[in-house]
């Protein structure tokens, strides 16, 4: 494979997160978002765009078919390609993927993507419902699963086998709701809007044991839009703003019943008996092997190559599950890596300082990009600008990991984001 | 130019003749299509929002899945087994997962209806179909002979007293209830099975749930 021509994000913005409080029509939060983006980049001109994809995970939330053409159309588009991807909770890491592709083949120049959900349309309990169609609905579905419960199934165990306890879940639960109460967009600060101590996790109410409410990810009403483009005309427009390489990509799969990863045959060539079971992560695994061997990343010591994260935490034990997959820990490790705060502000690898979808909300389509934004701005120096304070800004950052994540591991992506020369 | 017929291809009646019907549909259920209920408008008059219906009906047809709906109704788990590697899958895969089989049709297999808890979780909060039943043991049961853990809930027991690989057996619910669908049946733990004595993880678990007991009792 010739890898010659590099694939850049240059700006990215997303609208508040938020959960009924935010009376905003699709095409009207993504006509505000282009606005900050053309703000933040003055050269960059919606005449530029030779192609959009867009990143929606259901269409359930709406009750409205290819809703993408309605933001096509209103953003005065029309006649520029376009074509929207569905990838569960890996939504916005596959759109983003697909615009690399594009962009890497030579297809397209200046490619955005654009992602939502408004999930605020219906209740919790129906848009929980709504989002376990996901699941196999003649199985898991029907037997009152939601992912919340399948996830607290594996986590359970992997809690047992790893030797971490509740409080080791809800010290990352604390930590991206308080990291949000930097960010001025994240739905924690715009709404329940308090810090976190432990205890608080600790004490809200049960969802599926181990798991807690603030366990938890919020459901959100909201949109991002990332613009990726060739880097020659990320010379030409985002010089003196700075912007990001994508140096490493990798997106794998796994098995949509998570009672199926006792003996897949595929794991067990790659990786011996007994895994992933329904406790680790494979596809994020074999997604990180492909994002680091692109990048030049080592396996061993991962974490120590990488300046900043932003990671998909449906869940407190999901994160915790993830470092895990991403070779920062192993089985020995990752109690003392947890406990030893190696993911905090200030640690080894802050993971999620802009929220996560704990503190920042999961608006599933726009989650993947809200990551990718997150981390295209600390690798641009762009968080003081975006947030309320440098408290969640990683200094000089410069090599920066995005994970996106769908069904109970069934498709996840990885990427490696890097700072431009002269990029900052 | 006769060509010899794939033994790997399913084949089912076509075209059917769907005529053996049991209704079970409740009144209330209707498909109303789109319908408005109301509008509602900000204090300032700014803005403006509606409430939409829509509800329909599905057809799910189980095709060559057919023989696992037609045992649940007759109270049996059928199953499928590769004739090649010997993987034995439930929920039924109609063709192979090894690629090595390159898509092997299944053979459908009778199923043991005893099995053990592979892992589990206590829930305290679900979908809006399930709120009602809350909070209950959701685990995923490795049953005797099979290659794969199937989920469904373990009733017939106190929440916290769930363990890991704990032997349950499969009970289903009364024969005229049944639908074809795999609520047909539940777990309950295994006739020689005891609950283990209450410890600190135990006595978490139950405070946990008990919020959940006095939720459930305010809903409509
Ligand atoms: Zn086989």
């Amino acid at each position: 494979m010739t890898e010659t021509r590099k694939v850049c994000i240059v700006a990215g913005n997303t609208s508040p997160f938020d959960y009924n409080n935010y009376h905003m029509t699709i095409e009207g939060m993504a006509a505000n978002v282009m606005h900050e983006t053309m703000e933040d980049l003055p050269e960059f001109l919606l005449r530029d765009i030779d192609f959009v994809i867009y990143s929606h995970f259901s269409v359930h939330f709406g009750k409205q078919l290819a809703a993408e053409w309605i933001i096509h159309d209103h953003l005065g588009l029309v006649g520029i390609p376009h074509f929207r991807v569905e990838n569960g909770g890996n939504t916005g890491g596959s759109a983003l993927y697909a615009a690399y592709c594009l962009v890497k083949a030579g297809m397209a120049d200046v490619c955005p993507v654009i992602g939502w959900e408004t999930m605020d349309n219906v209740s919790q309990s129906q848009g929980a419902e709504f989002i376990a169609l996901a699941a196999d609905t003649r199985y898991e579905l029907l037997v009152g699963g939601i992912y919340p419960i399948f996830y607290a199934a594996g986590a359970l165990k992997w809690m047992k086998e790893n030797k971490m306890t509740e409080e080791d879940f809800a010290l990352i639960g604390m930590k991206n709701r308080n990291n949000a109460m930097d960010n001025p967009k994240a739905q924690w600060y715009r709404n329940e809007h308090k810090y976190l101590t432990v205890d608080d996790v600790m004490n809200s109410r049960l969802i599926a044991y181990p798991l807690k409410k603030y366990d938890c990810c919020l459901m959100t009403r909201g949109l991002a839009i990332v613009i990726v483009c060739s880097e020659e005309y990320a010379k030409e427009v985002a010089k003196d703003s700075g912007y990001v390489t994508i140096d490493g990509v990798g997106l794998s799969s796994c098995t949509i019943r998570a009672g199926d990863r006792t003996a897949f045959p595929g794991w067990t060539e790659r990786y011996g008996a007994g895994y992933p079971d329904l406790t680790e992560f494979a596809a994020c695994r074999n997604a990180a092997e492909r994002a680091y061997k692109r990048a030049g990343i080592e396996w061993k010591d991962s974490h120590k190559q990488i300046d900043v994260a932003e990671i998909h935490d449906a869940f407190s034990s999901s994160e915790c599950q993830i470092y895990k997959a991403l070779g920062w820990a192993d089985t020995d490790t990752i109690a003392e890596f947890v406990r030893n705060r190696e993911t905090f502000m200030g640690g080894s690898i802050p993971t999620n300082p802009g929220g996560g979808l704990m503190g920042y909300g999961h608006p599933v389509g726009a989650t993947g990009l809200m990551s990718a934004i997150e981390c295209f701005y600390q690798l641009t120096g762009k968080i003081p600008q975006k947030h309320l304070s440098k408290k969640t800004e990683v200094p000089d950052a410069r090599v920066g990991l995005v994970n996106s994540h769908a069904g109970t591991g069934t498709s996840i992506s990885n990427f490696i984001l890097r700072t431009a020369e002269g990029g900052r | 130019m006769s060509k010899k017929e794939n033994p790997n291809i399913h084949k089912t009646t076509s075209p059917p003749n769907m005529k053996l019907v049991k209704e079970f549909r409740d009144p209330e259920t209707k498909e109303v299509g789109f319908k408005f209920i109301d509008y509602w408008i900000s204090e300032d008059k700014t803005l403006f929002q509606t409430h939409l219906h829509y509800d329909q009906l599905y057809t799910w047809r189980m095709g060559e899945l057919s023989p696992y709906a037609l045992g649940l109704l007759d109270g049996k788990l059928m199953g499928t087994k590769c004739p090649k590697c010997g993987d034995v899958f439930f929920p039924p895969r109609v063709n192979c997962w090894n690629l090595n089989c390159k898509l092997m049709k299944t053979e459908w297999v009778e199923l043991a209806q005893t099995g053990r808890v592979h892992t589990y979780t206590v829930a305290g909060w679900s979908g809006r179909s399930s709120l009602k039943r809350l909070p209950f043991v959701l685990a995923y049961v490795v049953l005797d002979g099979v290659t794969t853990a199937i989920a469904n809930e373990i009733r017939e027991i106190k929440p916290w007293d769930a363990e890991f690989d704990m032997p349950v057996k499969v009970k289903w619910v009364p024969k005229e209830q049944r639908i074809g669908a795999i609520t047909d049946f539940y777990f309950v733990p295994a006739d020689r099975w005891e609950p283990s004595p209450m410890n600190a993880e135990k006595e978490r678990i139950k405070k946990l749930c008990e919020p959940v007991y006095e939720w459930v009792k305010t809903l409509k």
